[in-house]
């Protein structure tokens, strides 16, 4: 494994049996189908889809917070998947997740900063003032007062919360953090201070993030590389940049074809594509290429012959067998609307 | 809607099945219990005990004594109380049955509708003054244990104001209705309102509670936008997604109540029904009618517990995929 | 686009609009002192963050405020006649009828008991004459109109039975079954996918036009106010801080919060090296600053700002003690660092 890639996960499969309305009462959901990829050292890998998609799923087999039904997981070399809770141990301080809801991922009945302390109190960094003076070093990297250690989350803002959960997260100095919606709760100027925190930290602790998000604009604004999922399936990574400009995967251009955009004058001119029908439930997958119900250019091939996810540039990947914008100097753009 | 009740009934029948084992272990593997003296009872000869050794099997292995048991029980039905000797027991709790059926249905029509119109009156008056009258006179009704009410209530009508406001009472027992409607009506009055007084209570402030509840919710919001009248949406749509818990409680408590529960109701007012049985029975420690007693309670426990899962996929569309 | 709506042709004219609750903790201001005007087939969008009163304020407008200890003071016409201080018994004739409101959250916004052929043929029939069969006819063809496939058999199934679009479609129809002048839409699509919502705003715009009807439409997001306004208010801490046309104010902005708020957006086609910030969090309604509710968190504040400034102009107004000068020249230093990438 070359040195710069600090987690690659090889064919994640989870399922999930659930209850059903047949006589079994049972039924299984692949919330994630095969998914391959790799996040590297110091970068932002943005995953982005809609509901249903299996991001956050994802995240959390990654993290070892749930077992994957298959495929391998390694970080820095070494693989996690099949390890022993014991063995896990040393490698759960280098992973942390930072949640989406700062009103229900923190403890109401502790104060502040027991909370941020109890990373550091599980794994034994040292007797109680090292704790406690590691707590105010936090604080103050998230922006907080250390005076309010004693206070109990209800006190704080969504954005100041959010602030506790990266402080929790930063705790035991982790390489990699895993950030599923992070700023999706919040108010939009409050969603800036956070993301610009975040890149800050990034810059100062050498971190590593895996960014999970609806919002495009958000992903766009913090990604180096962003991977688009769809119904458990990686269909498209690129570079943030050529994503947005050129995606090459049918549902990420209508995606980006309907994220609203600020009538400023400085409108993308891409065309409109309105899919039809619902964000597909994941108890119900297509035959085939999941996308194909809804896809505007999709052919017979398409609903038998699931496409995989091939390499078509250096850096980029899509999962489809009629691509697009493939060429360049060929694309036209009709305006949306200005 | 079809394989939702089949596996509803599927379980309730192996429940049954399991509350059979148990009961009989309770009372026959319990160590250090002679089962055979306990069916014989107290006064029993060598005899009869060698009688009762043989008839149940105490001597052969344990699933085979369950078997024979069962089989005295449900199927010959001749399982004999020895304390009062040869008196079989099912017919006895056959008999007593519509007793209790009597008690319980009238009251349960009483509390039905008291708990129902007290917790909507509350609710749609909330934070004016009947509203916690409503809450309180429902924890009253809680609060007073039904045999004290009972007897107090017999005091009342049956010795101190029978002669001038009571007299139109008559003496505790019970009267069947093919002898006479109206004296069954008349004779189970009293034992009705007092066993409905504590449900009442209950489903008052239960109800309430979930009215409350509901009226904060979206789908209110939505319907007072549509400019429904606040009546119509209280009675047409908070309350009917209210009923849906109160239904549930409602099956449970009949289930529990037909079952033998109203013990002491029956016992205050002299009605011979299925609790008094279990009362009297437990008092002479006269095991095999404990036993068959427990068994009937316990069936309609499990009875009820079937007939509400089902009425809730009847009530609320959403579970009928579990 | 319509032009600026005269005072004859106004649907709904909201005058010093103010919303009070009396708490224990104090008198929350939750709207304080909104005039706006809706003229006909327009939509106006309603912008702020939490705590910005937006939502309140149409819901005192129709009566939707259900707390005795509320207090609601200022003018509020429709169609001419004034329905603020009106009794319930009367607001109800109007609400669901003549004016309609849809919520954010198609989750739980229908009774789960009732199908939905149901809880429309409701409204229908609570406002008009029609019979049981008529009103359901005409729910099917609502449905047909709203995009959802098979009407006549999906009239009969219940809520949890549609996806999310799905359900905010339904809700959609009943809210225009009555064929209302104005629609008030309190963040309708926050809660869906991007495709869907796409869908649904799409939705709207074309039963705008069938209906000839006037949309508000409240958001927090700028995004969506593009697409769908034609004009817009901004609101911050229960006060209008900017109004005017949808161009206007995303284009050249007068007001610092609408600066920031359109700086702190990230952007789908250019990514920014740094999301331009307003300090500290979104004022909480208990805590409303003396002078401009703004002036704490403002970039630009000076010793005017310690009275209230009113908001003033014409056409396009802002509520900001800063000269146009002065704002013309912020306003371009702002948007040329926003620019570089």
């Amino acid at each position: 494994m070359s040195d710069d890639v600090l987690l690659r996960a090889t064919d994640i499969v989870k399922n999930f049996t659930i209850r059903s309305g047949g006589l079994s009462g049972r039924a299984t959901i692949q919330a994630v189908a095969g998914v391959s990829l790799e996040v590297r050292r110091g970068e932002t890998l943005g995953i982005v889809g809609e509901s249903g998609c299996g991001k956050s799923t994802l995240a959390r087999c990654l993290v070892q917070l749930m077992p994957a039904t298959s495929g391998t997981v390694e970080f820095n070399g070494s693989t996690l998947t099949g390890l022993s809770r014991r063995r896990l141990r040393p490698f759960r301080r280098e992973m942390q997740l930072v949640f989406q809801d700062p009103y229900a991922s923190l403890n109401p009945r502790r104060r502040v900063g027991d909370i941020v302390a109890e990373p550091l109190r599980i794994n034994k960094y040292g007797d109680a003032k090292k704790i406690r003076d590691r707590v105010t070093e936090l604080f103050e990297i998230v922006g907080l007062d250390p005076a309010a250690v004693n206070r109990y989350p209800h006190e704080f803002s969504g954005g100041q919360r959010q602030r506790i959960g990266i402080a929790r997260a930063l705790a035991l100095n982790p390489s990699l953090v895993v950030a599923d919606e992070p700023v999706s709760a919040l108010d939009v100027s409050v969603q800036a201070q956070v993301l610009n925190l975040m890149a800050d930290l990034q810059e100062r602790l050498n971190l590593t993030y895996l960014f999970i998000a609806h919002d495009l604009g958000v992903v766009r604004h913090v990604s180096d590389r962003v991977g688009v999922m769809y119904l458990g399936e990686l269909v498209e990574l690129a570079d943030a940049e050529t994503l947005y400009t050129q995606p090459h995967h049918p549902y990420t251009e209508a995606l980006l074809s309907v994220a609203p955009e600020l009538d400023d004058g400085r409108q993308s001119g891409r065309p409109r594509i309105v899919l039809s029908g619902d964000v597909p439930d994941p108890s119900d997958k297509p035959t085939g290429c999941p996308f194909h119900p809804r896809c505007p250019v999709a052919t017979e091939r398409c609903s038998t012959e699931k496409p995989t996810l091939v390499s078509i540039s250096p850096g980029r990947s899509v999962a489809c067998h009629y691509p697009r914008n493939l060429d360049e100097t060929m694309v036209s753009h009709e305006t949306k609307g200005s | 809607m079809f394989s939702f009740v089949v596996r509803r009934v599927i379980s309730a029948v192996l429940v049954m099945f399991a509350i059979s084992v148990l009961v009989f272990l309770i009372f026959f593997a319990t160590p250090g219990v002679d089962p055979a003296a306990r069916i014989a009872g107290r006064s029993a000869t060598p005899q009869v005990l060698a009688q009762v050794k043989h008839e149940f099997g105490l001597d052969r292995p344990l699933p085979v004594r369950y078997a024979l048991m069962m089989e005295h029980l449900f199927i010959k039905q001749d399982l004999t109380s020895y304390v009062n000797i040869g008196d079989p027991v099912v017919p006895q709790i056959m008999a007593a049955a519509p007793v209790t059926i009597s008690l319980v249905l009238g009251a349960s029509v009483i509390w039905l509708l008291v708990g129902v119109a007290g917790g909507v009156v509350a609710a749609a008056n909330r934070g004016k003054f009947i509203d916690p009258l409503i809450m309180f006179l429902g924890i009253a009704a809680i609060s007073v244990p039904a045999y004290w009410l009972g007897e107090v209530v017999n005091l009342i009508t049956q010795s101190k104001l029978h002669s001038s406001v009571f007299s139109w009472v008559p003496q505790s027992g019970y009267v069947s209705p093919s002898v006479s409607i109206g004296q069954w009506a008349l004779h189970l009055l009293f034992p009705w309102l007092t066993l409905a007084a504590l449900y009442a209570g209950i489903y008052a402030r239960v109800l309430r509670a979930e009215l409350v509840n509901a009226l904060n919710e979206d789908y209110v919001r939505t319907a007072r936008a549509k400019g429904l009248s606040e009546r119509r949406i209280l009675l047409r749509h908070a309350l009917r997604c209210s009923l849906i818990s109160i239904v549930s409680l409602f099956g449970l408590d009949f289930g529990a109540l037909i079952g033998g529960a109203a013990l002491l109701t029956e016992v205050v007012f002299g009605l011979p029904g299925v609790g008094q049985l279990t009362y009297t029975s437990l008092q002479n420690l006269d095991l095999p009618v404990i036993m068959g007693c427990v068994m009937y309670g316990a069936f309609f426990v499990v009875l009820a517990n079937m007939v509400v899962d089902i009425l809730y996929g009847f009530l609320d569309p959403r579970v009928r995929l579990a | 686009m319509p032009e600026s709506p005269d005072t004859t042709d106004a649907l709904l004219e909201v005058e010093d609009l103010r919303v009070s609750f009396a708490t224990r903790g104090g008198v929350i201001k939750a709207v304080d002192g909104l005039s706006m005007r809706v003229g006909r087939k327009e939509v106006v969008g309603i912008v702020g963050e939490s705590g910005s009163g937006k939502s309140v304020s149409m819901y005192s407008i129709i009566g939707l405020l259900r707390d005795p200890n509320v207090s609601i003071t200022g003018s509020v016409k429709f169609q001419g006649r004034e329905i603020l201080g009106l009794s319930d018994k009367e607001l109800r004739t109007i609400r669901g009828r003549d004016i309609a409101m849809i919520f954010q959250d198609p989750m739980t916004a229908l009774t789960p008991v009732y199908t939905v052929g149901w809880q429309i043929t409701e409204q229908i029939r609570t406002h008009t004459d029609l019979t049981k069969h008529q009103a359901q006819a005409r729910a099917i063809d609502l449905l047909a109109e709203v995009g959802i496939p098979d009407p006549a058999r999906r009239v009969n199934q219940y809520p949890h039975e549609f996806s999310g679009g799905m359900r905010q479609r339904v809700v959609i129809a009943m809210a225009l079954s009555c064929n209302p002048k104005l629609l008030i839409a309190d963040e309708p699509t926050t809660a869906l996918d991007v495709t869907t919502q796409a869908q649904i705003l799409e939705l709207m715009k074309k039963l705008q036009e069938t209906y000839d009807s006037s949309i508000v439409l409240i958001t927090h997001d700028m995004g969506v106010i593009s697409e769908m306004a034609d004009r817009v208010v901004v609101m911050y801490a229960g006060r209008p801080v900017e109004i005017g046309e949808r161009r206007e104010v995303i284009r050249q902005p007068l007001h610092p919060y609408t600066w920031g708020l359109l700086g702190a957006v990230p952007r789908v086609e250019t990514k920014r090296s740094r999301l331009v910030t307003i300090p500290g969090n979104p004022v909480s309604p208990l805590n409303i600053p003396a002078g401009c509710a703004f002036g704490p968190r403002c970039a630009y504040r000076f010793d005017q700002c310690d009275e209230r400034p009113p908001i003033t102009g014409e056409g396009h107004l802002d509520a900001c003690w800063l000269s146009s000068e002065q704002k013309v020249d912020l306003r371009r230093k702002i948007q040329e660092v926003t620019v570089e990438s």
